[in-house]
């Protein structure tokens, strides 16, 4: 693929406000429309943009692929753990533990993190895939 | 013969999915007017969607996190590097 100086600009410029209104939306998902699962795709955007415009290491640098593997099982080791947490404490599973706002607050961001990570490595290995076959 | 049985099946299958549009829609009202009212103030989350999807149907959205968990691994098992 032919990199193009728009291309690498406006990648460049674009993609933080992208990561920063994937967390705006994970962390308002109690307030505003959004929450963890559509933040996470937002964050996985901007991932990927970074990705399809400045090549795979230009992303490894930042974000190694190891790190977003290890996000992806953490974020569903997390969610479990909150659950395990009530059943453990007799509240029941997945029951709040924290004042109001505060448990989805965390469930929030743990899924967002998940989902992020999950999309992000989805698509990255279907890219390389493609990539190998050309 | 075996055609006419595949009919019969498939109208009743119709006839069965069809039939919870027949049902009364009492507790429908009920669980919206609860959440309506209610769901704010248990949860403290003003966006009513995630009051469900984080609150009071946790649980499913455990369950929805497993699906990507295993896409992700799909996706791994089939085109991922093998070292």
């Amino acid at each position: 693929m032919k990199k193009t100086n728009i291309l690498d600009v406006v990648s460049r410029k674009l993609s933080p406000f992208i990561l920063l209104f994937g967390v705006y939306l994970v962390t308002f998902g109690h307030i505003s429309p959004g929450g963890g699962f559509q933040g996470g795709v937002a964050l996985a955007s901007g991932l990927l943009l970074i990705l399809l415009a400045q090549g795979p290491m230009v992303l490894a640098s930042s974000f190694p692929i190891g790190r977003i593997s290890v996000l992806e099982v953490l974020g569903y080791g997390l969610f479990l753990l909150a659950g395990l947490a009530g059943f453990l404490l007799g509240l029941g599973f997945l029951s709040p533990l924290l004042p109001p706002p505060g448990t989805i607050f965390i469930l929030n961001i743990v899924i967002g993190a998940k989902v992020g990570a999950g999309i992000t490595l989805i698509c990255w290995h279907l890219f390389q895939e493609g990539e190998e076959q050309e | 013969m075996i055609r006419w049985f595949h009919f019969i099946v498939l109208s009743l299958l119709t006839f069965v999915l069809l039939s919870s549009l027949l049902v009364d829609r009492e507790p429908l009202e009920q669980s919206k007017s609860y959440f309506l009212e209610r769901g704010t103030r248990e949860t403290g989350a003003v966006n009513l969607v995630t009051a469900l999807y984080l609150a009071y149907r946790a649980y499913d959205t455990l369950g929805e996190t497993i699906v990507l968990i295993g896409a992700v691994t799909g996706v791994l098992v089939l085109v991922g590097k093998h070292k």
